[in-house]
């Protein structure tokens, strides 16, 4: 909220500077986050007088004024007309800038000297008003700057009040807290003015039909109002919080609804049909036009000010044009009410109109100021349009508002939550200073009655943090609790998670982190069929975008879109890795299924810039590499890749799915062309997507030891010529059951095919590694075993062998 | 005999001297060290020689025979380094060119910055819990004090997926999970990504928050000063300067924003700060009794402190990051920098 400096002094006394203001304000609670400066926009601008106005001798639309500053007398030449001898008026001299960067300079108009100029409102940027030269008060020194003639110098604070405080969203409540803050009283307006004898029962009368959403609604009646511009006093007001001034009566409404809080309107009453108003809710679908010209359509039961006939405002929230002030308005109808806030808020919402007066309604008013700011507004209008305000004021009041309750303060509950001892004097002060009654118990404590505006302060714990604003958290020591060590701490860093990012960055992924929204379409996109829990997703009901209307149920579409994303700013090497949540809805109205899930992506080159491997491109056994040691570090095994994996966004022929103990934790492969077409990607990839909590399941970070053999180990070479379908875990399966003892390791250390090799058959190469724990092996023991398992895999698989090498020594 | 075996020595310790290369050194040892060598020839003549002076020409010979061999050993031993090095300095590598090197995969900001947070209060006890990120409404709101009209429950500040579903809009539900479950004390951080209804350069409608809470017997608000204290100046330096004010938040009362002074301009005021010297690094407050009272705390017994913040507000400021997409856009020019 903006508030005026300048208008704050009218209710309290401000003694330092707008920083130490800004300062003390946001320390209170009160943050100030803009301190802005308005001066007005020229300079070298007087307050002048005319004295004579001639026609000029050359010029018909121009007249010769002669322009008295006081003490000099100065020749000007000037085309408005509504000027005329003895006219207060500003002058801008020789020398004098105007907005839009103008110097006045000494000139000769049709040969006529012109030292000067007159200016209209608009020209010197302090009013919309172009129509003539700007009249001032006659009260004005002549050749005075007109900036301070007319007080025009402004510091305005930018104040965010929270949510808790809608008595502050006036300039009264911000100078009662500035009076607490500082020690000094406040001043509130005085209210006089006098009645006529037309009693306003006999104009007009009020009815509510919906007291829960209207509790009470108050009106006066002014009659004889004459419509014109507010004085400069009350635009300048005004405008320096960013209203725009439109006549006396307009204006009277919102200078009160600033000054109070209470937000007010104003209806030109002949308009009111029937002369009445009837507080309503709305049928669905009515149509209204707002002040703002905007036809407004409503839902069902929105409050409505309606006359005998017709609604006339958007109650609590905007005016409707059929009611409106107008330039020949002659009698006025002044609103004042209190309209239920979480209505106000619904409507407000649903119409998209946050007004100024919508934002206090909804915040909640205060219920006591109702009828004040209804005075004041009575009586600025009387004093600023003439009118006289008829005699009492209409108070409908059926329903109930909630009012301020007395409340129970313990000083050494206060001083239990703050960790400091805070005198009892020192907390009467500070009652004292927020107007809050107290009356001290025989015990010590205090029953405090907060004034009716502080609807924030129901429970003990409101007081002591209005004690500890106000004593300032400054002076609250900083002290540190007693933090018993725990051996139960989970801490983040020492997680599984950390755990599998370090692997995988050291393997050259780095962590991306996707929207959690995706689109209904990827699904499609992926061909995944009707039943698959991939389709099951959590619709959100207002989303942004289509685009982001649900929750992913994979990561690998986020992937694929990173991905995209990256090949489109020119990324065509990647490696990422992605570990977050996937929601897999369950039965309606019931939290979804939240699975902790990992997945990954390479595309591109596998080095890149490399002198040593250029141009070699990333394959299904890079990524299935980095899972392998992803699975080592975390001291998983019985991890298996099987083929036969049903995915429809897979190559079926290279990809996997991947079990942990047997179970299924997810799926490796290279994504199939056809999802590539439909995202408009031509560059293939690898991708991998693994169920993070059946993994943490397996996880532990325990370490057992074993002995290591203190002998020799010996070892042999076999190339098996096999069917291109064999698969080489089968031939090393083979192996390992035939002996567990002395075949220490085995592993494939060449594929090929190609000549020498018939056709639809490769040559595996397996080096055998063999070892006692017990002894040094000799020849003859390890090529008995040896002999026994190559006989076992070609009888087992039908391999062929192609060559052996039984020289291996110790290794 | 003796001076025939001095000028021996003399004669064959000139030759080595002129030697140059391994062949001529093994000739001079043949020649004479060998078995058909001059010593060998010469010490054939010891018979002729006095019983006397036999044990003084036979040490003094073997004396020779000693000298000479290890002369020749040592220039072999040099001629074989120097060849080994003539060798070595023909075999050159270009070590400017790059190694085989993994290119190292890099951890998304907002993890960094998150278990940097975390490790901090790890070193307090914090015990780190995470929570649905679909959430009830109750445990969003109802029991975090926030009432049916809050503003902040409508529809454009809260992503709906059912009347009673949502998804969270910040962390603190887990803080009422945890507090259902578990007696105090209670001293838990719950990092994790939260949901609103925003998008534009300062705001994404998923972003990251950590949330801690400290409940125990005779936690005060000093005490959440300290501990804040204590945190900030840890992530952003000793000396770092920082304010408490007041502010508010419905689960907490007394409330405070805790700002630091601005880590570009040094509080003189620049854009980062909005000019104001102070940038809002966390919202903080003493539990409030309501929220006790919703879990089953006697309020009266227990109090505690709460706080939160968002990560990616961090993350920006400490790595000057100006545009908050960027962190889940993913661009690898982006995410390699960290």
């Amino acid at each position: 909220m903006l508030i005026s400096i300048k208008w704050l002094n009218d209710y309290v006394d401000i003694e330092i500077t707008p920083e130490e203001l800004a300062d003390k304000l946001t320390m209170a609670g009160f943050e100030v986050e803009a301190i802005n400066r308005t001066s007005p926009g020229f300079s070298g601008v007087v307050v002048a007088k005319i004295l004579s106005v001639k026609p000029h001798p050359n010029a018909d639309k121009l007249s010769l004024c002669e322009i008295s500053t006081g003490d000099q007398t100065f020749p000007v030449v000037c085309g408005a007309k509504n000027i005329k001898p003895g006219d207060i008026v500003p002058l801008a001299k020789v020398g004098a800038t105007i907005p839009g960067g103008y110097t006045i300079k000494l000139s000769k108009l049709r040969g006529e000297p012109s030292e000067g100029m007159l200016c209209s409102e608009e020209e010197l940027g302090i009013g919309d008003d172009n129509t003539g030269i700007m009249m001032l008060p006659e009260d004005l020194k002549l050749g005075e700057d007109l900036s301070i003639a007319l007080d025009l110098e402004e510091t305005v604070l930018d104040v965010a009040v929270t949510p808790n405080r809608p008595d502050c969203l006036s300039m009264i409540g911000m100078a009662r807290e500035i009076g607490a803050i500082t020690g000094k009283k406040i001043r509130y307006p005085e209210v006089v003015f006098s009645e006529t004898e037309e009693d306003i029962e006999k104009i007009t009368s009020v009815k509510i039909l919906d007291p829960d959403l209207c509790p009470r609604y108050t009106a006066r009646i002014i009659k004889n109002v004459e419509i014109k511009s507010s004085p400069a006093w009350m635009r300048m007001r005004l405008e320096s919080i960013g209203l725009r001034a439109i006549n006396n009566i307009v204006d009277v409404t919102n200078f009160v609804m600033m000054e109070y809080g209470q937000p007010l309107h104003a209806f030109d009453y002949r308009f009111l049909e029937e002369g009445r108003i009837v507080v309503r809710g709305t049928g669905e679908g009515e149509e209204f036009v707002s002040l703002d010209e905007k036809t407004r359509t409503l839902k069902a039961s929105t409050l409505m000010v309606c006359d005998g006939v017709k609604p006339v405002a958007v109650a609590g929230i905007m005016g409707g044009l059929n009611s409106e002030v107008k330039d020949d308005t002659q009698t006025v109808l002044i609103e004042s009410a209190y309209f239920n806030p979480s209505s106000i808020h619904k409507s407000s919402r649903y119409l998209g109109m946050n007004t100024d007066a919508a934002f206090r309604f909804e915040r909640g008013i205060d219920p006591e100021g109702v009828t004040l700011a209804l005075n004041r507004a009575a009586q600025l209008m009387s004093d600023l349009s003439g009118g006289s305000v008829c005699k009492g004021f209409i108070d409908q009041f059926p329903g109930k508002i909630e009012t301020v309750k007395d409340v129970l303060l313990r000083p050494d509950n206060a001083s239990k939550i703050l960790g400091v001892n805070i005198d009892s004097a020192k907390i009467e002060t500070i009652f004292d200073s927020l107007e809050m009654s107290f009356k001290k118990n025989a015990d010590g404590t205090y029953t405090i009655t907060p004034p009716a505006f502080r609807m924030d302060i129901s429970e003990e714990a409101d007081l002591v943090e209005e004690i500890a604003r106000l004593y300032g958290y400054d002076n609250i020591p900083a002290s540190f609790p007693v933090l018993y060590p725990d051996p139960d701490a989970k801490n983040k860093k020492g997680s599984m998670e950390n755990g599998i990012r370090s692997v995988l960055n050291g393997c050259g992924y780095s962590e991306v982190i996707n929207y959690t929204f995706t689109t209904p379409e990827s699904v499609d996109i992926l061909g995944i069929d009707k039943k698959n829990d991939y389709r099951k997703f959590i619709k959100i009901r207002n989303p942004l975008t289509e685009d982001t209307s649900v929750l992913r149920t994979n990561l690998l579409y986020g992937l694929l879109e990173t991905m995209k994303r990256n090949i489109n700013a020119g990324n065509h090497n990647l490696k990422i890795f992605e570990m977050g949540k996937v929601f897999i809805a369950t039965e309606d109205g019931k939290l979804p299924v939240e699975k902790a899930t990992i997945g990954g992506l390479v595309t591109g080159l596998r080095y890149e810039n490399s002198w040593h491997f250029g141009g070699l491109q990333s394959d299904f056994y890079d990524l299935k590499g980095c899972l392998e040691t992803l699975f080592d570090a975390m001291r998983i095994d019985n991890i298996k890749f099987a083929s036969g994996v049903d995915l429809p966004f897979l190559h079926p022929g290279k990809s996997c799915t991947v079990t942990a103990a047997d179970k299924c934790v997810g799926f490796l492969g290279e994504i199939h062309p056809e999802v590539l077409d439909k995202m408009d990607m031509k560059n293939g990839a690898i991708l991998f997507e693994l169920d993070l909590e059946i993994l943490s399941g397996m996880f532990s970070g325990e370490i057992s030891s074993r002995n290591i053999s203190k002998f020799p180990s010996t070892s042999r070479d076999v190339a098996f010529v096999v069917d291109m379908e064999t698969q080489s875990e089968t031939i090393l399966n083979l192996a390992l059951d035939e002996e567990k003892e002395l075949l220490e390791d085995i592993y494939i250390f060449d594929v090929y095919t190609g000549s020498g090799i018939p056709e639809g058959m490769k040559s595996l190469a397996v080096k055998f590694i063999y070892r006692s724990h017990d002894k040094t092996l000799m020849d003859d023991e390890v090529n008995e075993v040896h002999d026994r398992i190559v006989e076992k895999i070609a009888k087992g698989t039908g391999a062929t062998i192609r060559g052996r090498d039984t020289s291996g020594g110790e290794k | 005999m003796k001076e025939s075996l001095e000028k021996l020595r003399e004669q064959a310790g000139k030759e080595i001297d002129a030697a140059i290369n391994k062949e001529e050194f093994l000739a001079i040892r043949t020649r004479y060290l060998g078995r058909k060598g001059f010593l060998t020839e010469l010490l054939r003549r010891l018979k002729d020689v006095s019983p006397e002076e036999r044990p003084v020409v036979g040490s003094l010979s073997n004396e020779i025979k000693k000298s000479l061999s290890e002369k020749i050993d040592r220039a072999l031993e040099q001629i074989g380094t120097e060849k080994r090095y003539e060798a070595l300095k023909k075999e050159r590598l270009d070590v400017t060119l790059p190694g085989r090197h993994v290119k190292y995969g890099k951890l998304h900001p907002v993890t960094r910055v998150l278990n940097e947070i975390c490790e901090i209060f790890a070193e307090l006890g914090f015990s780190t819990v995470e929570g649905p990120e679909v959430e009830l409404e109750y445990y969003n709101f109802e029991a975090l004090n926030i009432p049916e009209d809050h503003p902040a429950r409508d529809e454009q500040d809260t992503f709906y997926i059912t009347d009673n579903i949502v998804l969270r809009t910040h962390t603190s539900p887990v803080q009422v999970r945890v507090m259902e479950k578990q007696k105090p004390p209670v001293r838990i951080l719950s990092p994790g990504k939260v949901y609103r209804p925003d998008s534009d350069v300062s705001h994404t409608p998923m972003f990251h928050q950590v949330e801690g809470l400290l409940v125990d017997k005779k936690i005060t608000f000093g005490d959440l000063k300290g501990t804040l204290t204590f945190f900030l100046r840890r992530f952003f330096g000793k000396d770092t300067e920082l304010r408490f004010r007041p502010s508010f938040f419905p689960f907490t009362e007394p409330s405070a924003e805790v700002d630091i002074k601005c880590v570009m301009c040094g509080g003189s005021g620049c854009r980062v700060c909005g000019h104001s010297g102070w940038i809002e690094i966390l919202g903080s407050g003493m539990v409030d009794p309501r929220v006790f009272e919703e879990v089953g705390y006697d309020s009266e017994e227990i109090t505690g402190f709460a706080f939160g913040l968002g990560v990616e507000r961090i993350a920006m400021l400490k790595y000057g990051i100006s545009d908050i997409r960027l962190f889940f856009e993913n661009d690898r020019r982006f995410l390699e920098q960290f």
